[in-house]
């Protein structure tokens, strides 16, 4: 693992001519940029969900790299999609997920999970109104 | 093992109700994901208390009702057994809610507790504009504190975590708060600073041991360079890996390179950008056929290695060219320059400490739910050793139809060999073949007098009972020291082969 990247980084250098899309957070864009995240947020909640999940849901995170091989790459990270429930995020966390190792309580609380849950179900209910 | 629930009510007292998980979903959730019997190393509950103090107040308890603690900085050390115990039922001590970070950023320097993850750190430097760095590993979710002390590595001049750490606070088993180095006097500004104190140094005690539950790290961090100037070569044929071996380590050892070069195979990178199932449906090793699509896909050679080097523009430069003399009229595939300059835009990898986890995704190389278990002996850094290794192993990928994912690293004075064996935990025929393979790659590493620096927790007394001096003398020390500190055994039993007095018939 701990060598894995520096490698992979080169490879895609060499595999792709153009700047690299950033939309659906898989692309990083040569050998000296790109696997740096927005670690950004514009409320607490959307805080919270960048330290308790972003480091593998966006950019080049391990869960939007393998989502972008189960769905279109472009809602590969979590915030990006419309169809998330409350119910589906939170048996994701404590139970797993494919590769998603289960998140334990202490890493992030109920409460917390209720506030992440609501931050990524956002698109949803705007899509619902 | 059965654990009294007397000692589960005297923890809530102590750390509250709510740190005290005792569920089934909680059990699983410190289990080995990457495990296909999650089972065997499941822990019987988790504690997770907010401070030393309760620590010390949880491990006072432990000795009262004898339970044996699994301590974990965030559970993240995926591929030697993530949040799991080597003994079944062992209660998990989870520290990840413990994320104080105090940063010297005059001196370089950063003092952690163990719930302060890669990312969590660099956050904190960047939202206060500290010009240091990170050295981070693959998986970066996981804890720095922890992973210096599991002695991981990096991709920097930093990347020897262990070899950073500057003094530690650590409870002791019986309860006793210690101060390691000159943290041991009272007050003392120089904690961070002066890695050695007065007297005997502990500090490295703490590593990969049972001895103590490290509560505060110090870590020296890099002070961000003028420049990082390199190249990233790629070679064609199997056999250049001596001499590109060879050719690089004098270097390494003179100090013009200070980062540890990792030389590594095609599967590095096919293993975390795509699926097997892109390539071939074929079930047996990968075909010479299979490699070459891997290659043109990728433009990378049989071998890949990327060198760099750190500091002011005329040190990084004056580095690159004596590197480019080095390899001068030798068969390279080809050799990128790389550059970054002090005032271009963060240039985002991990060679300039910027934390990731996409590594993580070469778990999904089989599909499905996959893990990786790590092989990891360390060899003198000499090309022909490198390559009869190689040789050696290879075959034994092949034997039991596995893909080759390897690399050596170049340390100072040594090579570390390290092997990720990627499987898909579902798939129970494949999963006998790991077992039977790691076991046959420990044999013939120990044939050859070549020991692991890190494993697994099935494998740790495998390991462990490598190291074979005058009958196993280093395990009769380590469990000597580990009788005289924790009597009781309450501390991670089994960690690094080293069992309490009462546990010993456990060994496996």
């Amino acid at each position: 693992m701990k060598w894995v990247v520096l490698m992979l980084i080169a490879a895609l250098a060499g595999c792709s001519d153009k700047p690299a899309a950033k939309a659906d957070g898989t692309k990083i864009e040569n050998a000296f940029h790109g696997a740096l995240q927005d670690r950004s947020s514009k409320s607490a909640d959307e805080a919270l969900f960048v330290e308790k999940c972003g480091m593998c849901h966006r950019q080049m995170g391990m869960g939007t790299v393998i989502l972008a091989r189960r769905m279109k790459p472009e809602v590969a990270m979590l915030e990006a999609r419309d169809d998330l429930t409350a119910a589906l995020i939170t048996t994701a966390a404590r139970q797993g997920i494919g590769n998603m190792p289960r998140i334990s309580r202490a890493e992030v609380s109920d409460a917390q999970l209720a506030r992440i849950a609501a931050h990524l179900t956002t698109n949803a209910q705007r899509k619902a109104k | 093992m059965t654990i009294n629930p007397a000692a589960y009510r005297a923890f809530a007292a102590a750390i509250g109700k709510d740190n005290v998980m005792l569920n089934d979903d909680d059990r699983i959730a410190y289990s080995d994901h990457f495990a296909a019997d999650e089972a065997k190393h499941q822990p019987g509950a988790a504690i997770a208390p907010a401070s030393a103090e309760e620590v010390r107040a949880v491990v006072r308890i432990a000795n009262q009702y004898q339970v044996p603690l699994w301590p974990i900085s965030r559970g993240k050390n995926f591929g030697y057994g993530g949040a799991a115990p080597v003994m079944k039922g062992s209660v998990i001590l989870d520290l990840s809610r413990m994320k104080k970070i105090e940063v010297d950023a005059e001196n370089g320097t950063v003092l952690v507790e163990p719930g302060v993850g890669f990312f969590d750190l660099y956050d904190y430097l960047q939202a206060r504009k500290i010009p240091l760095w990170l050295s981070v590993p693959g998986n970066s979710w996981g804890s720095v504190a922890g992973n210096a002390l599991d002695r991981g590595v990096g991709y920097t001049s930093y990347g020897d975590h262990a070899a950073r750490i500057c003094g530690l606070e650590v409870v002791l088993p019986d309860g006793d708060l210690v101060r390691t180095g000159m943290g041991a006097m009272a007050g003392n500004p120089s904690w961070q600073l002066y890695k050695p104190g007065f007297g005997p140094s502990w500090d490295s005690l703490f590593c990969q041991s049972n001895f103590g539950i490290v509560t505060k790290l110090g870590l020296w961090l890099m002070p961000e360079p003028e420049s990082v100037q390199g190249y990233d070569f790629e070679f064609d044929k199997i056999d250049d890996l001596g001499w590109a071996i060879d050719t690089i380590m004098p270097l390494r050892r003179e100090g013009v390179i200070q980062q540890s070069p990792s030389i590594g195979n095609w599967l590095r990178s096919a293993a975390v950008m795509t699926t097997r199932q892109q390539w071939t449906k074929d079930k047996g090793p990968l075909d010479e056929k299979v490699v070459t699509a891997i290659r043109e896909k990728f433009k990378i050679g049989w071998w890949s290695v990327q060198v760099r080097f750190y500091g002011p523009a005329e040190i990084t430069e004056a580095s690159l060219r004596v590197l480019k003399k080095a390899f001068d009229g030798k068969p390279v595939l080809s050799m990128k320059p790389a550059k970054w300059t002090r005032g271009d835009p963060p240039e985002g990898s991990p060679v300039t400490g910027v934390p990731v986890s996409f590594p993580l995704a070469n778990a999904n190389w089989h599909g499905g739910r996959g893990g990786h278990v790590g092989y990891s002996p360390v060899l003198p850094p000499k090309g022909d050793l490198a390559m009869d290794q190689f040789k050696r192993t290879y075959d034994l990928y092949q034997k039991y139809g596995m893909d080759y994912h390897a690399s050596f690293a170049m340390g100072e004075r040594s090579l570390t060999n390290v092997n990720q064996i990627l499987y898909d935990k579902d798939n129970a025929d494949m999963m006998g073949r790991v077992d039977a393979m790691f076991r046959a790659l420990v044999a013939d590493a120990s044939a050859h007098h070549y020991g692991e620096y890190r494993t697994h927790i099935d494998y740790m007394d495998l390991v462990a009972g490598s190291y074979d001096f005058n009958n196993h003398a280093l395990r009769r020390l380590n469990e000597r020291v580990k009788d005289a500190l924790d009597p009781n055994g309450v501390i991670a039993p089994g960690k690094s082969g080293i069992w309490p007095k009462a546990l010993r018939g456990d060994r496996s």
